[in-house]
């Protein structure tokens, strides 16, 4: 359809929100998970990261390919009083930065806004052209 | 095919597709955190391309826009589909549509006016 020609930037746009979207979805996973010492098989939570692929090659929307388990080292924390605590007084913690996350954070909502403003412009262009129709 | 096309039936059609896939967006929305819920849309632009194609020149203001429910678009864990940034993107395609069915028929009748000479 041609008409998708003309539409191709509000979809992109969108695609984009979208992405950021679960991005921040991911994010809150992760700082709610922060120190979550079980997450389902008696393991620590490991953060996860959000993958962002183009759809196809060019000029193309965004799509979140994968949602990746971030492998780094989980973090050991002496705390001998703490039930779940080893033999040798460690804890094992998520691998989960809370300032990394707080970052993040701060670069998906950004970039949503940033789409956002692509939408709303893209959408008063076209506007622009209908008013040479009056 | 005829070269009188009827202009104003086509964009009357348009502007009813318009008005019933916007219905469909506010009922997407609504029920946006409704379990189960799968998301609607209209087909209409197909039906008025297949009709346009045939040749016993079909009256286009029959066609009745058809609503439907996608079906390959990716359920949450409560079985909805909606997603908030889709649904706005096709309510901003929706609105510039609409503005520029209405804008061709207030260009439409203009012409007529001017036809008549401002008469009557």
């Amino acid at each position: 359809m041609t008409i998708d020609r003309v539409f191709g930037p509000i979809d992109i746009s969108v695609s984009g929100m979208q992405a950021q979207d679960k991005s921040m979805e991911i994010i809150s996973s992760n700082i709610a998970n922060a120190r979550t010492m079980d997450a389902g098989q008696g393991t620590p939570y490991r953060r996860l990261e959000a993958v962002l692929q183009s759809e196809n090659e060019g000029i193309s929307p965004v799509v979140v390919g994968d949602v990746a388990q971030d492998m780094s080292a989980l973090q050991r924390i002496y705390d001998p009083g703490n039930p779940q605590a080893d033999a040798n007084g460690y804890l094992t913690m998520p691998n989960v930065q809370l300032p990394v996350e707080m970052m993040n954070l701060g670069v998906a909502s950004r970039t949503y806004q940033a789409n956002a403003a692509v939408l709303k412009r893209y959408q008063k262009m076209v506007e622009t052209t209908l008013e040479l129709l009056r | 095919m005829s070269n009188s096309v009827d202009i104003v039936g086509l964009l009357e059609a348009g502007i009813k597709a318009e008005g019933f896939r916007q219905k469909t967006i506010a009922s997407n929305t609504a029920n946006i955190e409704t379990p189960g819920y799968r998301r609607l849309d209209v087909n209409f632009e197909e039906l008025l391309a297949k009709a346009m194609r045939s040749p016993d020149a079909a009256d286009v203001q029959d066609l009745e826009p058809e609503v439907y429910q996608t079906l390959n678009t990716p359920i949450r864990s409560n079985n909805n589909d909606v997603i908030l940034e889709a649904e706005i993107g096709e309510m901003i395609k929706n609105s510039l549509r609409h503005t520029t069915y209405i804008r061709l028929l207030q260009k439409r009748f203009a012409q007529m006016e001017a036809a008549m000479g401002g008469q009557g």
